[in-house]
C-alpha cells in the first residue's frame, strides 16, 4: 500500500530573526521564521533571559495579529460626528500638518492644554521626555490605572516593588505566598518560576477569591474576601509578633525599625524621626546607654522602650510603635477572620508555617559578601519565604497600605533580597526615594519642564497644587487627592478634561490605550464625554488625536488617527529608563527591530513623535540651529543621552561598544543588539546576588553603571516618614496644607505604619442592595482588548460569563448559563452566568476586556464578543458616589477597579444578548473584507489572510 | 451521535434490499417462488436497486468520494472495508441468480446454486454493516450483543415486507411472504423493545474521574471548555436528544414501522387488497425503519463527549 | 496498514507526559501546536468564521478545566498514541496507521477518504476533521520536529513541549524505563485516561498534588494583658548590634 510521505527534516522557513514579542507587556524573546516572505512560525528564543525559550498562547498567535484584517492602513481624518466612525483617508503630510499646527499653537499659548496619555506602549522614556520638553505636566502612562499601588508602596518601603522591580527567588524559596495574581506582566517568568517551585517541592499558597490559573495549581488556596488582604496580613503579623518570631537582626541592620520616632502630639515633628544636628536619625544604643546615630554600624539599638531626647521630649523606636499596633487584639485572627471570609485557624496555621520555614529551615549559601559598613559575612543567610502580589492588592482603594503591610511582613521575618525570599530585579534597589519630585510647577526659559513629570514627592512641599491646595495637573495626581500619584491617573484624564473645572484641555493626544472602552471606567459615560459639545457647537474636548495600530473602539472617537506599525514592523526599545526586563541575576534591556515590511501606509509612532518634536523645535530634539537632532527612533535610541553617558540602551555603549551601562553613544549599538538576539544582559557576580540594598560590591557596581547616584546603604522603610509628613500637613503644619474637604481623609489615610480600612466604595453604597463583590481576571490567552482581533485567540475567548458560586446561585435562584442583570450603583448590565465552586461565595467575577463594541476590531457585527461578551467596566464609575473624589486609592490615585459591589437577578425572557449594546461601528475606508475561512499555511502557497479591498 | 441522513438511508435501504435478496434466495431454494421468469428479474433488480442506492447514498458521507475505491483494501481489519467488499461481491451472484432464473427457470440447479450464493452474500453484507457499529467500543449503545442480530432481523423484516409488496402487486395472493413478513415483524418488535430496555439500563462507559485520571480530590465537575463554539467532535459526537422527544419517536417508529406493517402484512395474507396493503406496509416499514435508524444514532452517546460534560 | 503493527519487544513508545499538578491552563501548548502544524506536515489546520460568529477551527490540542472539591484542574487533551487504538483498525483505507518504529499514530492524508470512522472509534475525541480538504488530521507528535535534522538537537521536541511555560509537558520514550518520562511516571504515579476501554494510551497524566508544611503551632501567650509583648522583650533583650 502507498507509503506516507513525511518530510522529516523540512527547514522551518527561509529566514529566522530574533526580536522581542509584543503580544503583551512581558517582553519575551522570540524567533520569527519567514517562508516566502510570510511568517511561518514564531517560537520562544531559548537564549532570552525573560522566557528562556517558552512562549505563551498570545505570543504563539502573533501570526494572526500580524495578518489581522483590523490593522489600520492609512492616516484617517474624521468627517462625520465624533464617535460615528466616519473617516476619510489622508496623506501623512496632511496628518502631520494638522497635528503640528494644533500642537504649535498650544505650546505657544499654554502647554498644559496638551494632555498626552499613553497606554500599553513601552516607550515611556521617549513619550515622557516629549511631554517634558513640550512643557505639559499633563502626561501619564497606564501605570495609574494599573498597579501604582504596588509600585508606590514598594518604592517607598523597599526601593523596589512587586510591580516590575522584583521577583521571588524561584531557585531557593520553600514557601511562596501569592497575593491576588492571575497572570501579571511577568506572564512567562512566573509560570517558569512556579514550575521550579513545584519541581523542588516548595509549597505555593495563593491568596485569591478565585481558584483558577495559578491559584488552581496552588498547594493551598485561601479564598479571601476582596479588599481584606490588609487585615489578613496584619493578623499574620500579629501572630508572629505574639510568638516573637521575627528577625530582629535583620530589622536593625537593614530597616529603620530602631529609628526613634518623636512622640509629641501636636508638634510639627510629631511622628517624624528624631534627628541629630546633622540631621542623622537617632537610635538608643543599649551598649552605650545613650542616643546614637541610628545609621552607625556597631551600635546596639533598642527596638522597644521609650527614651528621652536631648530636648526632653519622649521618643520610641519605630518598631515599638509597630509592635504595639499589631499586637492589639483587634488584629488577632479571631477578630479579622470572619471579615476576610476565612477561618482563624487557617491564619494561625499559615503564620506558623511562615515561622517554621523562615526560622527553622533557613537557606544558607556559602557565599562571602561585604556589607556597606565594610563588614565581611562568610555566608548568605536567607529566609526562604517568598511573596508576590499584584492587582488583587493594588486595584482596591486600600491597596497602597495593604501592599505596605505585605512589605512590613517581609521585613519582620527578614525576607527581603535574601536567598529564598523576594528579590530586587536589577537595576533595583534604588534609594528611598528613587528620584526627584515631579516637575510641573515652573517652566525653563525654553518652555520645557525642568525634570521628570512622574516623580517622587518627599512631602507636601513637592505636591503639584495651587495656593488653595487644588490640583495643578488635569488628572489630579500629586494633589491632595492622590499625593503619591507617581504614575499619574490616566483613568481620570477624559473625565477631568470633560469637567474642565480648573482649566480647559485643548487637545487630548492618546497613544496605545483603548480609553474609550476597556480602560475606561464606565465606557458609556466616557463616550458621552468625548462626544458632548458646548453651546458654540465645539466639542467639550476640542481635539482628539489617537495613535493606534488597529481598529479599536477608541479610534472612532478621534479626529485624527495616526496609524502605527505592528510590533514586527518597527524598532522599539525596552529601556532601563522605563520598565526594564532585568532580573535578580542582573540588568538587561532589549529592542525590537523590523522583521517584515508594512503592506500599508503606516509609520512607527515613535518616528512620528520624534518628527513632531523636531518640527515643534522642542529642546533636546533640535540642535542650536533648530535642525532636528534625530532622523528617526533608532537614531534617537543610539544617540540620545539622558545624562552624560546614559541613554535608552545600556548595552554596547562607548565608541568601541565595550562599555556597559554608562558610555558614549555607539553608532552600531543596534546592530550589536541584533547580533545578540535583540537583547543585552549582564550577569552579576555571585557575591552581588543578594542583600543588594546593603551589598557594597553591588551598590558600587550600580553607581558605576549609572543606575544610582550613591552607593550608600538603602535603609528599608518599615516606618514611612514621608507619609507622616502629609499627615502633619493635614494637622495644619507647614506651608502646604490640604483643603478642608480632604483633611480628614489625609489624617486617617497617611499613617506611617500600614492600616486597613474598608474599600471606599463599600463604605458608601447600600451593601444590603449590592451584597456581592465583583472583580475581573486576566485571561491567560488574551491580552486586554487587542487580543480580540486575533482569530486563534478569539476561538478560546470569544465570549465571557459571569462566574458565580454554586451555593450563592442556588440562594439567588439562578442556574448555570442563565441570563442575569448585574446591577451596581452606577448602572446595570445583562450577561450569562456560569456556576463554579472555587470562588469566594460573596464574589462574582469575569474575564477582563473580552466584550467588544459591535463592528470594532473588524469583527462581524454579530460577533459573539459583542453579543455574548461584556465588560464589567459599565458598572464602575470614575467617581465615588455623590462626591468629587475619584474612585481611587487616596494615597496613590490607583484606580479602584475591584472595589465594585453588585447585585444579580435573573433576566426575564428577552433577547439572548448582553447589554448595554452600542450601535455597530462602520469599517474605515478601504478596509479588507474579513475572510470567512482561512487555510493559513496551506502548502505550497503559504498565503496570509487575503486582503482584498471591499 | 449525529444522525447523518446519508448513513441512515444507506443502512435502511441496503437492509431492505438485501433482506429481499435473502428471502428470494430462501424461497427459491424452497421452490416457493412464482415461476414466471420476469418475476425473478424484477424482484432481484428491485433488491439490488435498494442495496446499490443505499451504497451510493453512503458515498455522500465521504470527504473524498473520488477515493472511495481505497476502502476495499483493509478487509483484514476493518468492518467498513469488509462491508464494501461484501456488498460488491454480492452483486455478481445476485445478477447471475436473476439471469439464470430468467433463462433456465427458477428451479434449475444452477439457479439454485446462485440463489444460495446470493442469499449468503446478502446476509454477510448486512452482517458487515452491523459489525461496523457493533465493533465501536466508545459507543455503548452500539457496542453490544443486540446490534448484529437486530440489523439482521430488521433487514429480513423489511425484505419480507418488500417481497410481500412486490408479490401483492404481481399476483395478489401473498400468504407465504405475508406470513413471513408478519412473523419477522413480531421478531423485530421484540428485538427493538429488548434493545431499548437494554440501553436504558446501561451504565456510562466512563466517569469524568477516569476520563481525566483525577481521582484523589473528590467528584470532578466540568468548569470551562477549550472553546466556546461547537467543534467537529461535538457536532459529530456530542449530539444529544431530549428523553421525552426520544420516547415519542420510539413510539412512532414502533407503531408505524413495525406494528402497522405487521398488521398490514397479515391483512394482505388474508388476500384483502394485497396490491394495496403490501406496498403500504413496505412504505410504512421503510419510513419506520428510517426513524428507528435515526434513533439508533441520536440515542447513541460517544464517550468522548464526557470531556465536554455531555451525557455519555 | 491498519492492522496494528507487530512491534518488537522494547520498541520505542514515543509519547507525552502531562503534569496536571503544574498545568495552569494557559493554552500556550494548544496555540503553539496550531501555529506549528498549520504550516507543518498536516498543513493547513483550517479555521471557519475566523472573524464572525461561531469561530471554529482544527486544533490538535485543546485545554479543558475541571473542578474537584479541593482543586481546580486544567486538562490538556490531544492524541494519546494508544498501543491498541481502534482508530487504526477500523480504517477501511489504511490511511490511519500506527508506526512500528516509534508507535506514533498517524493519518496518511493521501489515502484518507474522510469516512470519519476513526473519529468514531477514538474515545478521547482526539481526531480532527479538516472539512475543507475532506480528510482526517490529528496530533502527529510533531513528527516533523522530533526527527528534524535541520533543527538543533535540543529543539527536536514537540512544539507544545518546547513552549509550555510551566513545564507541564514532557516528551520521550515510554518504553525505556530509564527515560526521563518513564521515571516521572514511576515516581509520580502517572496514569492512563479511561484505562477500562483497553486502548492502552501511551501518553500519561501526572496527578495533582497538595503539599503540606509540618509546623508546630505558635504558642500564643495566653492570659496577660499585652501578650506577646513579653516574648518580644525577651527576644530583643539579647543585645543585638548593628
Ligand atoms: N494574558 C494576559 N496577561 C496580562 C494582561 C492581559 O490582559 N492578559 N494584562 C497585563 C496587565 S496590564 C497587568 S496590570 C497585569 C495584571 O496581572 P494581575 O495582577 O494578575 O491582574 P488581574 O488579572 O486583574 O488579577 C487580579 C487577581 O487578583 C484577584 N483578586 C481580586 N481582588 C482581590 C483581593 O481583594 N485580594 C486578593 N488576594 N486577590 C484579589 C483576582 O481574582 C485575580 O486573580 O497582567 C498583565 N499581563
Ligand atoms: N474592569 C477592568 N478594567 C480594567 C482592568 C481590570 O482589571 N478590570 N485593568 C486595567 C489595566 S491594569 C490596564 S493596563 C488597562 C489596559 O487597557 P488598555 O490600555 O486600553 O489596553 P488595551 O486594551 O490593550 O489597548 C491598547 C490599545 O493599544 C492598541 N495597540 C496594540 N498594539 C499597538 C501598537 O503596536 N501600536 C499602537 N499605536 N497601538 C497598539 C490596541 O489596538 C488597543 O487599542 O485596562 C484597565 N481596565
Ligand atoms: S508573555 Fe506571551 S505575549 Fe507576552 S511577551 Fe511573552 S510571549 Fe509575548
Ligand atoms: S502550555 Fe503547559 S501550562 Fe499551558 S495549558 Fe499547556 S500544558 Fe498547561
Ligand atoms: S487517542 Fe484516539 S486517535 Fe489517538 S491513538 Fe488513541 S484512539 Fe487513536
Ligand atoms: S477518515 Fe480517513 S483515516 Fe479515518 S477511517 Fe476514514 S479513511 Fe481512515
Ligand atoms: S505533539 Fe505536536 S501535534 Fe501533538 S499536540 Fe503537541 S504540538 Fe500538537
Ligand atoms: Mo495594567
Amino acid at each position: 500500500m502507498a507509503e506516507d510521505h513525511i518530510d522529516y527534516s523540512a527547514p522551518i522557513g527561509d529566514t529566522a530573526t530574533t526580536t522581542t514579542c509584543y503580544m503583551c507587556a512581558c517582553r519575551c524573546g522570540i524567533k520569527v521564521h519567514l517562508k516566502d516572505g510570510v511568517i511561518r512560525y514564531i517560537e520562544g528564543n531559548r537564549d532570552h533571559p525573560v522566557n528562556r525559550g517558552v512562549l505563551c498562547g498570545k505570543g504563539s498567535a502573533g501570526i494572526m495579529t500580524q495578518y489581522s484584517p483590523a490593522k489600520l492602513r492609512k492616516p484617517l481624518k474624521r468627517v462625520g460626528e465624533r464617535g460615528a466612525g466616519e473617516f476619510v483617508e489622508i496623506e501623512w503630510e496632511e496628518a502631520m500638518q494638522i497635528a503640528i499646527s494644533l500642537l504649535a499653537e498650544i505650546r505657544r499659548t499654554d502647554p498644559k492644554k496638551l494632555a498626552f496619555y499613553t497606554g500599553r506602549d513601552q516607550s515611556q522614556a521617549l513619550t515622557g521626555y516629549f511631554a517634558q520638553m513640550f512643557g505639559t505636566m499633563n502626561f501619564a502612562a497606564h501605570g495609574g490605572f494599573c498597579s501604582v499601588n504596588m509600585a508606590a508602596a514598594g518604592l517607598y518601603s523597599l526601593g523596589g516593588a512587586f510591580w516590575e522591580f522584583g521577583e521571588p527567588d524561584w531557585e531557593q524559596a520553600k514557601l511562596f505566598l501569592l497575593f491576588g495574581v492571575a497572570e501579571d506582566h511577568d506572564s512567562n517568568p512566573i509560570k517558569l518560576g512556579l514550575a521550579k517551585l513545584k519541581e523542588r517541592g516548595a509549597k505555593i499558597v495563593s491568596i485569591n477569591p478565585v481558584r483558577t490559573g495559578y491559584s488552581a495549581i496552588a498547594d493551598e488556596h485561601v479564598p479571601i474576601t476582596p479588599g481584606t488582604d490588609g487585615l489578613f496580613v496584619m493578623a499574620l503579623i500579629h501572630c508572629l509578633l505574639e510568638a516573637g518570631k521575627i528577625d530582629a537582626d535583620f530589622l536593625i541592620r537593614y530597616t529603620n525599625a530602631h529609628y526613634l520616632v518623636v512622640e509629641a502630639p501636636g508638634a510639627a515633628d510629631h511622628g517624624l524621626f528624631a534627628r541629630d544636628a546633622e540631621g542623622k536619625p537617632l537610635a538608643f544604643d543599649r551598649k552605650a546607654e545613650a542616643l546614637a546615630d541610628a545609621t552607625a554600624p556597631g551600635i546596639a539599638p533598642a527596638l522597644l522602650g521609650e527614651y528621652e531626647l536631648p530636648d526632653g521630649r519622649r521618643a520610641r523606636p519605630a518598631f515599638a510603635l509597630l509592635a504595639e499596633r499589631y499586637l492589639d487584639p483587634e488584629y488577632a485572627p479571631e477578630a479579622v477572620a470572619e471579615r476576610c471570609g476565612l477561618q482563624p485557624e487557617t491564619i494561625r496555621r499559615l503564620a506558623a508555617e511562615i515561622a517554621e520555614i523562615a526560622f527553622n529551615q533557613p537557606v544558607v549559601l556559602d557565599q562571602p559578601w561585604i556589607d556597606t559598613a565594610g563588614r565581611r559575612h562568610e555566608t548568605m543567610i536567607g529566609r526562604p519565604v517568598a511573596m508576590h502580589g499584584m492587582r488583587g492588592i493594588s486595584a482596591h482603594s486600600n491597596g497602597f497600605h495593604t501592599c505596605r503591610a505585605i512589605h512590613v511582613l517581609q521585613m519582620l521575618i527578614g525576607a527581603v533580597d535574601t536567598p529564598g525570599s523576594w528579590r530586587y530585579k536589577s537595576p533595583y534597589p534604588k534609594p528611598i526615594l528613587p528620584g526627584p519630585p515631579p516637575a510641573g510647577r515652573r517652566h525653563l526659559p525654553d518652555g520645557s519642564l525642568p525634570g521628570g513629570l512622574l516623580g517622587f514627592p518627599r512631602g507636601p512641599e513637592d505636591l503639584l497644587v495651587d495656593e488653595d491646595g487644588e490640583a495643578l495637573r488635569l488628572d489630579r495626581a500629586f494633589s491632595w487627592e492622590a499625593p503619591l500619584g507617581i504614575h499619574g491617573m490616566m483613568h481620570m484624564a477624559i473625565a477631568e478634561a470633560y469637567k474642565a473645572d480648573r482649566y480647559e484641555i485643548d487637545t487630548l493626544f492618546l497613544y496605545m490605550a483603548n480609553m474609550a472602552w476597556n480602560s475606561a471606567m464606565n465606557p458609556g459615560e466616557t463616550n458621552r464625554m468625548l462626544t458632548e459639545k458646548r453651546e458654540n457647537g465645539e466639542y467639550r474636548i476640542r481635539n482628539v488625536i489617537y495613535a493606534d495600530a488597529y481598529y479599536s473602539e477608541t479610534v472612532a472617537y478621534a479626529d485624527l488617527v495616526l496609524p502605527d506599525t505592528t510590533y514586527l514592523e518597527r524598532y522599539d526599545c525596552i529601556s532601563l529608563l522605563d520598565r526594564p526586563i532585568g532580573s535578580a541575576h542582573g540588568p538587561a534591556d532589549a529592542i525590537r527591530h523590523p522583521v517584515i515590511k508594512p503592506d500599508r501606509d503606516v509609520r512607527p509612532f515613535q518616528d512620528v513623535l520624534i518628527e513632531l518634536a523636531g518640527q515643534l523645535k522642542l529642546p533636546n530634539f533640535v540642535d542650536g540651529g533648530g535642525r532636528p537632532l534625530y532622523k528617526d527612533y533608532p537614531d534617537y535610541i543610539m544617540r540620545h543621552e539622558r545624562r552624560p553617558g546614559v541613554g535608552p540602551l545600556a548595552g554596547w555603549r562607548g565608541e568601541d561598544g565595550e562599555a556597559a551601562g554608562k558610555g558614549a553613544p555607539n553608532p552600531d549599538q543596534i546592530s550589536r543588539y541584533i547580533e545578540n538576539g535583540g537583547f543585552w544582559r549582564m550577569h552579576l557576580p555571585r557575591e552581588q546576588l543578594y542583600f543588594k540594598h546593603a551589598n557594597k560590591a553591588y551598590l558600587e557596581g550600580a553607581v558605576s553603571m549609572g543606575f544610582i547616584e550613591s552607593s550608600d546603604q538603602i535603609v528599608l522603610s518599615l516606618y514611612s516618614e514621608p507619609m507622616q509628613k502629609f499627615r502633619l500637613a493635614a494637622e495644619g503644619h507647614g506651608g502646604v496644607v490640604p483643603p478642608e474637604r480632604l483633611r480628614a481623609r489625609i489624617l486617617s489615610g497617611f499613617d506611617p505604619l500600614p492600616i486597613w480600612y474598608q474599600p471606599l466604595e463599600q463604605g458608601q453604597v447600600d451593601r444590603q442592595r449590592f451584597p456581592l463583590f465583583a472583580i475581573t481576571q486576566r485571561p491567560m490567552a488574551m491580552y486586554h482588548s487587542w487580543g480580540g482581533q486575533n482569530e486563534w485567540l478569539r476561538q478560546i475567548n470569544s465570549e465571557n460569563r459571569l462566574y458565580v458560586h454554586r451555593g450563592t446561585a442556588a440562594a439567588l435562584g439562578v442556574a448555570d448559563e442563565d441570563w442575569v442583570w448585574v446591577e451596581s450603583r452606577n448602572g446595570r448590565l445583562k450577561c450569562q452566568i456560569r456556576l463554579m465552586d472555587g470562588v469566594n461565595p460573596n464574589t462574582v467575577w469575569t474575564w477582563n476586556a473580552i466584550g467588544k463594541r459591535s463592528g470594532a476590531w473588524a469583527l462581524a457585527p454579530d460577533a459573539p464578543e459583542s453579543k455574548r461578551g461584556f465588560l464589567l467596566n459599565h458598572l464602575i464609575s470614575e467617581y465615588l458616589p455623590g462626591e468629587r473624589h475619584s474612585n481611587s486609592d487616596p494615597v496613590t490615585g490607583q484606580a479602584a477597579w475591584f472595589d465594585l459591589n453588585v447585585s444579580i437577578s435573573r433576566a426575564g425572557a428577552g433577547e439572548a444578548e448582553t447589554a448595554p449594546h452600542f450601535e455597530t461601528l462602520p469599517l474605515p475606508p478601504n478596509f479588507p473584507k474579513a475572510p470567512t475561512s482561512i487555510q493559513f499555511g496551506a502548502s505550497p502557497l503559504r498565503k496570509p489572510v487575503p486582503e482584498t479591498a471591499s | 451521535m449525529k444522525p447523518a441522513s446519508s448513513v441512515l438511508l444507506l443502512t435502511t435501504l441496503t437492509g431492505a434490499g438485501y433482506g429481499l435478496l435473502v428471502w428470494l434466495g430462501i424461497l427459491d431454494l424452497a421452490g416457493a417462488v412464482p415461476h414466471a421468469p420476469a418475476f425473478g428479474i424484477v424482484a432481484i433488480l428491485i433488491g439490488l436497486a435498494f442495496a446499490g442506492g443505499g451504497l451510493i447514498a453512503s458515498m455522500a458521507h465521504l470527504g473524498r468520494p473520488e477515493r472511495a475505491w481505497r476502502a476495499f483494501s483493509q478487509w483484514r481489519s476493518s468492518w467498513l472495508s469488509r462491508e464494501g467488499v461484501a456488498s460488491t461481491l454480492s452483486f455478481p451472484p445476485a445478477l447471475g441468480f436473476a439471469a439464470l432464473w430468467f433463462f433456465e427457470g427458477a428451479t434449475a440447479p444452477a439457479t439454485r446454486i446462485l440463489a444460495a450464493l446470493s442469499l449468503v452474500m446478502a446476509l454477510v453484507t448486512v452482517g458487515c454493516t452491523a459489525m461496523i457499529y457493533a465493533s465501536l467500543i466508545p459507543i455503548r449503545q452500539w457496542h453490544n450483543r443486540h446490534t448484529l442480530p437486530d440489523y439482521l432481523i430488521f433487514s429480513l423484516f423489511s425484505g419480507a415486507v418488500l417481497l410481500t409488496a412486490i408479490m401483492g402487486v404481481w399476483q395478489g395472493h401473498v400468504i407465504l411472504p405475508g406470513s413471513i413478513a408478519a412473523a419477522s415483524g413480531l421478531a423485530a418488535i421484540a428485538a427493538k423493545s429488548a434493545y431499548w430496555r437494554f440501553i436504558d439500563r446501561q451504565k456510562p462507559l466512563a466517569t469524568l474521574a477516569s476520563a481525566t485520571s483525577v481521582r484523589q480530590f473528590g467528584a470532578v465537575r466540568p468548569l470551562d471548555q477549550p472553546h466556546f463554539s461547537e467543534n467537529y467532535i461535538l457536532r459529530e459526537m456530542g449530539f444529544t436528544i431530549a428523553r421525552k422527544h426520544a420516547e415519542k419517536l420510539r413510539r412512532i417508529a414502533l407503531a408505524a414501522g413495525f406494528i402497522a406493517p405487521t398488521i398490514l402484512a397479515l391483512v394482505a395474507t388474508l388476500g384483502l387488497a394485497a396490491w394495496l396493503s403490501g406496498p403500504l406496509a413496505a412504505l410504512l416499514a421503510l419510513a419506520g425503519l428510517f426513524i428507528e435508524r435515526w434513533l439508533f444514532f441520536a440515542e447513541a452517546t460517544h464517550v468522548s463527549a464526557i470531556y465536554y460534560g455531555r451525557p455519555v | 496498514m491498519t492492522s496494528l503493527p507487530q512491534r518488537e519487544p522494547g520498541a520505542k513508545k514515543l509519547g507525552l507526559v502531562i503534569d496536571l499538578d503544574t498545568c495552569v491552563g494557559c493554552h500556550a501548548c494548544a496555540v503553539n501546536c496550531k501555529e506549528w502544524n498549520t504550516g507543518g506536515h498536516y498543513a493547513p489546520l483550517p479555521d471557519h468564521n475566523p472573524y464572525q460568529d461561531q469561530p471554529d477551527g482544527v486544533w490538535f490540542n485543546r485545554i479543558h478545566s475541571y473542578e474537584t472539591e479541593e482543586r481546580t484542574v486544567n486538562f490538556p487533551r490531544s492524541c494519546l498514541h494508544c498501543e491498541t487504538p481502534q482508530c487504526v483498525t477500523v480504517c477501511p483505507t489504511g490511511a490511519s496507521y500506527k508506526r512500528a518504529e516509534d508507535g506514533i499514530v498517524l493519518v496518511n492524508t493521501d489515502l484518507c477518504i474522510g469516512c470519519k470512522l476513526c473519529s468514531w472509534a477514538c474515545p478521547y475525541g482526539a481526531r480532527e476533521f479538516d472539512e475543507d480538504n475532506g480528510v482526517m488530521k490529528k496530533c502527529t507528535l510533531c513528527i516533523d520536529r522530533i526527527y528534524n535534522e535541520s533543527l538543533p538537537e535540543a529543539e527536536r521536541e514537540p512544539a507544545c513541549v518546547a513552549t509550555c511555560p510551566s513545564r507541564a509537558r514532557h516528551f520521550g520514550d515510554l518504553a525505556d524505563p530509564e527515560s526521563k518520562v518513564s521515571k516521572l511516571v514511576a515516581e509520580r504515579g502517572g496514569a492512563d485516561l479511561m484505562p477500562e476501554l483497553g486502548y492502552g494510551p501511551v501518553n500519561k497524566y501526572l496527578p495533582p498534588r497538595k503539599r503540606k508544611i509540618a509546623a508546630p503551632p505558635l504558642q500564643s501567650a495566653c492570659g496577660e494583658a499585652k501578650p506577646g509583648m513579653n516574648r518580644l522583650l525577651a527576644l530583643v533583650d539579647k543585645v543585638l548590634s548593628r
